[in-house]
């Protein structure tokens, strides 16, 4: 597939999803398991479609847009329908159609109560092409629609198929989202009317910026960094998180981590960084700060979470904050760092909600100390794959973690855009304590290990008849599993599609 | 010879293709897969026997360096999988090599019929590839990736018989303190790469890094911060206090992990590094005085500990600390050779003693010495074995362990000649600590050799499989010291061996040479003065020292008569250490160091800490955005009872995106009261979005 003419291809793999959920929609509810296999023809034939582009990708120049499309659509507001795809979304694109695929096989034999996957399963296509939109758009407007798509299916989705209290949890989920994104819709305007009013498109306001004073700089980031900062989620704009993961189906939970925040990451690098620099410059001492905490204190909630779910979900906390760190750095290095960071974070923490989901489905309790103990023994198969990924969460060497904690610290030692003359002594504390965060994530992931996988099964679970993993689990979670290893081993699958995209973010920062 | 180097890199990927072999096929084979794990390690060691023998006559030789770029790290870095082969990575994959194949086929007679036996080879072999992973490394990332696996290996293997709560805690006591001082590897390696960034694109690169050190390219703040950084991970990884804590609980382990991981191999990790940096290391006084200090304090200290444990892996494990302890004060008064020759020796006669006590072990069902006695009838080879391995860690004449002890204390003596008081400290403070370690190894042999048998069982001598790797090491135990004494070659030595071309041309650039042995320093500097220094890091082939010599053989013989004198006859009832009053209850506390890490560190962390953030988070920051909801609320509720209904009333356009409109029905999917907000921000946004389509029209 030629990257130059073959723009439809992009087009049409966004749409399809969304192209599905209609399909879905109309077919009659009672065809329960032709409705479950459309879902998996339909992700499957996108996920296709997507490695065919990933496969015409041209690698040696992966900092120029490929794949484009750009026509008019909004005249009236010069809106533009404009997509493409460099070394920075491609990672994410892959990683969005990868997790959907996989989570529409789990569900072919998984669902929560009440069912209804005709319900359940359109949803997650609609929220699929939200999710790849954001990482294509280059029109400020078709982002924000595509950001804002998102919102609806996963607040259904936590609010309907979600646990005891998942009222609470949806629409905390999706106020706290939407107020960011007013923010940010508010500041994507003034960027707008402050360059010119003349285009949405974000490589044209990069290569316009730096534009507007000191102070438009300032509070334009403010508003972009609120609605990206809550999505990500960075401390102390996190508190919806929690809620949202232990409450949300274990699909849910899967592409909340998997993809979701990764859209506040994103969106930093491709949108708040170039357009706005002299502000992005300005934050990034702050962002530092916050995601260091972050760090810290996420793994420190985890060390009090009684709930395996919860547990992972904070620790979305701190490893996020790992990749703000990156961000902060201002530099290639941690601009690598974090969307690297990215990725592992999808690909480790999505397979660690599946395993709590799992967990659920087995024990129909995710209490730590109700399971008690001795997984290993009741359930072996689980237990190596619990302690694999926990090992890979924690940033062991070799496989996927690791590279994204530790090139964002080392990254952050010398930080770019100016930061070095005035901030060295702060970043060096940043490093620091963001260090001895990796010995909290050690721990609190040992702790957890030592209290469900170690020991012996509890009386009550001894003779409870309880299956290891399942066909449908080994389907789904393998390509999850290979990716922790391939990228741990092979940091140049992710590093060597960035590179020449992340050179051009900072070209704009004039780093 | 030479073309061994070139397949360098197969010594640890042959290991790795064994751990994935051995775990997929093992449990298929007769063997269980040790076959597997010997066959590799075991070709593993022939082509490091031939990198050792090409080096070995070589002498110096320069650094044979390969690497790949195997992955770009943004800014125009470069992180390389290469392989740096000299001297040392010889040397350590000598060790290394010879270690895990003597536990490899040990084990197969001293785990067999275990549970996890096809598990247990599988670690084995992927611990012996991450730590010659670490070894080969070009470059400090690269270092610090083997360092962490093998620290999970050391994790997965101490807590292999994981159903007993006891044994995961040693687990995680064991990753975790050394992961703590891993912040400081980590940083360190942070901190020392940043140095490097405006002069190579590799910035890992360790034969750059020394080169910019020696040439005086890395600042001052550079190489003290990142080398004393550095050090912290070496003092938890290489158990010096006060991060030695997990070492003894690590004896949880199946004893060959502890032979090859807690005493020969892993916890020399440490040292090695600092070897390997070992030229960073010496631009700067302070942090040699940092690690001479520590080295010191450890190697006393850790000594003591041995003195009252009546558990024989216990006292193995705090002779180990103790020795370890030995090499880092060499590091830091400057004995590089002596540092890397005690490593090296002690790997052989620690691993002979760890196994040996396996053999006794495995005989009496108990790993204490209470339970043992009269061994030697039952079990000669163990006891001749062990015998030695005890008398070369005592640094009785002409072992291993006498060669290369002593080459430490002369270091010491020289750097005292130069002026430094650690000098002092390591000679008389090391010679003190070998008085201890001679008494507690005697202590030991009376107890399990001597005297009344007291186990509840018939001793048997273990079979061929167990009793053949004692005797290979029983033999290196005296034989390794032989690469380096008075006996050794001027040009054909250890040193030569084990030293490059920089650290041949080495100095220190803050000794004074001129001053060396002059009269300023005489005053401070032992009695023994036979060495002389001219401020470089190589000391030159040893020679005998008849009055160091002396010393040593009396303190022997008074250690040896003393505790024969205690334990020689029979087993005292009580044991006469544990009734030295507050001196026995410091050393049965260990010193409170356990204790405090424990109500200092752990409980506040992650009983208080932890609650404290989780409230905060729950109640104080997701207050505020309740708060914040509640108010906006309010504040809607306002707007569609004011602006709503008196001033748009009526008005069917508003109406429809009036927040009402949608929380009635938002209402009908969900209940609870935040959905009126909901409503009201959704209805803002399309407002406000209609509005700025309005006025682009225009």
């Amino acid at each position: 597939m030629d990257p130059a003419s073959a723009g439809w291809a992009l087009t049409v793999a966004l749409f399809l999803p969304l192209l599905g959920a209609g399909i879905l929609t109309i077919m009659p509810a009672r065809l329960d398991r032709e409705i479950r296999l459309a879902a998996v023809g339909i992700t499957a034939v996108s996920f296709a479609l997507v490695s065919l582009i990933a496969l015409g990708f041209d690698y040696g120049d992966s900092g120029r847009l490929q794949f484009t499309t750009d026509v008019g659509w909004i005249s009236a507001i010069d809106a533009r329908y404009s997509i493409g795809i460099d070394g920075i979304s491609l990672p994410l694109f892959f990683l969005t159609y990868l997790l959907t695929l996989l989570c529409a096989i789990y569900t072919t034999k998984i669902l929560p109560s009440p069912g209804k996957p005709k319900a359940f399963l359109s949803l997650m296509l609609m929220l699929q092409t939200g999710m790849a939109g954001t990482f294509v758009a280059f029109d400020l407007i078709l982002f924000f629609i595509f950001w804002e798509l998102v919102l609806v299916p996963m607040f259904f989705m936590i609010g309907m198929w979600g646990g005891p209290r998942r009222d609470y949890a949806s629409v905390k989920f999706f106020l706290y989202t939407l107020f960011g994104s007013v923010f940010m819709l508010v500041a994507f305007l003034a960027i707008y009317f402050q360059a010119g009013a003349t285009t949405w498109n974000i490589q044209e306001l990069s290569a316009l910026a730096p534009f507007g004073s000191a102070t438009f700089q300032t509070w334009a980031f403010l508003g972009i960094f609120l609605g990206f900062a809550i999505k990500v989620p960075m401390w102390p704009f996190h508190t919806w998180l929690p809620d949202a993961h232990t409450e949300a189906p274990t699909v849910g939970s899967v592409l909340l981590a998997g993809v979701l925040l990764k859209m506040g990451t994103y969106g930093f690098v491709r949108i708040a960084l170039p357009i706005l620099p002299e502000g992005a410059v300005r934050f990034a001492p702050l962002i530092g700060v916050l995601a260091v905490i972050g760090i810290v204190y996420g793994s420190l909630c985890c060390l009090a979470q009684t709930d395996v779910k919860r547990l992972i979900a904070f620790s979305s906390v701190g490893h996020m904050g790992f990749v703000m760190l990156g961000i902060a750095a201002m530099n290639e290095a941690g601009i690598q760092a974090a969307l690297f960071g990215n990725i592992a974070h999808g690909v480790i923490t999505g397979m660690l909600f599946f395993l709590a989901g799992s967990l659920h489905e087995r024990y129909h309790t995710r209490e730590i100390a109700e399971i008690g103990g001795g997984l290993l023994i009741k359930l072996p198969r689980y237990g190596v794959l619990l302690t694999f990924v926990a090992v890979a969460s924690l940033g062991l060497p070799g496989l996927a973690g690791f590279w994204g904690e530790f090139t964002a610290m080392w990254a952050a030692i010398s930080p770019g855009a100016g930061l070095m003359a005035s901030y060295e002594g702060l970043y060096l504390t940043l490093v620091i304590f963001a260090a001895i965060g990796t010995v909290l994530t050690a721990g609190y992931f040992l702790w957890m290990l030592q209290r469900v996988n170690l020991g012996r099964p509890l009386e009550k679970w001894a003779d409870e008849p309880l299956d290891d993993v399942m066909a449908i689990e080994w389907v789904s979670w393998t390509p999850l599993l290979l990716l922790i290893l391939a990228l741990g081993i092979f940091p140049r699958l992710i590093f060597g599609v960035q590179d020449a995209a992340v050179s051009q973010i900072i070209g704009f920062l004039g780093g | 010879m030479e073309a061994f180097l070139d397949y360098a890199w197969l010594v640890p990927v042959l290991p790795l293709l064994s751990a994935a072999l051995i775990a997929r096929f093992g449990k298929l084979l007769p063997g269980g897969g040790s076959e597997i794990g010997i066959a590799a390690v075991g070709a593993s060691l022939v082509i490091s026997l031939g990198i050792a023998w090409h080096t070995f006559m070589q002498g110096s030789p320069e650094p044979f360096e390969r690497s790949l770029e195997w992955s770009p790290l943004g800014g125009g870095f470069i992180f390389e999988l290469g392989m740096l082969v000299d001297g040392l990575t010889a040397m350590m994959f000598v060790l290394v090599g010879v270690v895990s194949l003597m536990v490899h086929i040990y084990s197969r007679e001293y785990m067999h019929g275990e549970e996890r036996f096809t598990y247990f080879y599988a670690m084995l072999s992927l611990f012996t590839f991450s730590m010659l992973l670490l070894v080969i490394a070009n470059n400090t990332l690269q270092a610090v990736i083997g360092w962490e696996l093998v620290g999970l290996c050391s994790y997965l293997l101490i807590g292999f018989y994981w159903e007993e709560k006891s044994n995961q805690d040693a687990a995680n006591k064991a990753f975790l303190t050394t992961k703590f001082g891993d912040v400081g590897l980590i940083v360190g390696v942070i901190v020392l790469s940043a140095g490097m960034f405006e002069l190579t694109d590799t910035p890992f690169n360790i034969g750059q890094t020394i080169d910019a050190a020696v040439g005086g390219q890395l600042s001052e703040t550079t190489i003290v911060l990142g080398m004393l950084l550095i050090f912290l991970g070496c003092v938890s990884k290489s158990g010096q206090m006060p991060l030695h804590v997990w070492l003894p609980d690590a004896m949880a382990g199946p004893t060959p992990v502890s032979a090859l991981i807690h005493a020969a191999t892993m916890v020399t990790a440490g040292i090695f590094l600092l070897a390997r940096l070992f030229p960073v290391v010496a631009q700067s006084a302070t942090v040699m005085a940092v690690i001479a200090v520590v080295g010191v304090i450890t190697l006393f200290f850790g000594g003591l500990l041995a003195l009252v444990q009546d558990d024989i892996k216990k006292v193995l494990a705090y002779s180990t600390v103790s020795q370890l302890g030995y090499m880092m004060a060499a590091i830091g008064v400057g004995g590089y050779t002596a540092a890397i020759f005690h490593l090296f020796t002690h790997g052989f006669f620690k691993a002979l003693l760890f196994l040996g006590s396996g053999s006794l072990i495995h005989a009496v069902h108990s790993n204490n010495m209470s339970d043992m006695g009269g061994m030697r009838k039952a079990m000669p080879w163990t006891y001749v074995t062990f015998v030695i391995g005890s008398l070369a860690l005592a640094g009785f004449p002409l072992t291993a362990g006498f060669f290369s002890k002593d080459e430490i204390l002369i270091a010491g003596e020289i750097w005292a000649g130069y002026g430094f008081a650690t000098g002092n400290l390591v000679y008389y403070v090391g010679l003190a600590a070998a008085f201890v370690t001679t008494f507690y190894m005697a202590r030991a042999v009376f107890l399990i050799f001597f005297g009344e048998n007291r186990s509840h069982h018939a001793p048997h001598e273990s079979g061929a499989q167990m009793v053949a790797p004692l005797v290979v090491l029983a033999v290196l135990s005296i034989a390794s010291g032989y690469l380096f004494s008075p006996f050794s070659g001027d040009e054909r030595n250890f040193e030569q061996w084990t030293a490059t071309p920089v650290i041949e041309e080495g100095v220190f650039p803050f000794v004074d040479a001129g001053t060396a042995l002059g009269t300023g320093t005489v005053a401070s500097a032992p009695v023994v003065l036979a060495a002389a220094g001219d401020g470089s890091i190589l000391h030159g082939p040893p020679k005998w020292h008849p009055d160091l010599l002396a010393i040593v053989l009396v303190l022997f013989g008074a250690a040896v008569a003393l505790a024969w004198r205690l334990y020689g006859r029979q087993f005292p009832r009580p044991d006469p250490t544990s009734q030295m009053g507050v001196f026995t209850r410091v050393l049965d506390n260990k010193y409170g160091f356990d204790e405090a890490g424990y109500r200092f560190v752990v409980v506040p962390v992650r009983d208080h800490l932890s609650r404290w953030a989780t409230w905060s988070s729950n109640v104080v920051i997701d207050g505020m955005v309740a708060g914040t909801g509640r108010s906006v609320r309010s504040l809607a509720e306002a707007t569609y009872r004011v602006v709503d209904q008196k001033v748009i009333d009526g008005s069917v356009n508003g109406a429809a995106f009036s927040a009402a409109w949608w929380s009635e029905r938002l209402k009908r999917m969900q209940t609870g009261d935040v959905q009126r907000y909901l409503g009201a921000l959704v209805a803002g946004v399309i407002v406000l979005v209609l509005a700025i389509v309005a006025a682009s029209g225009n």
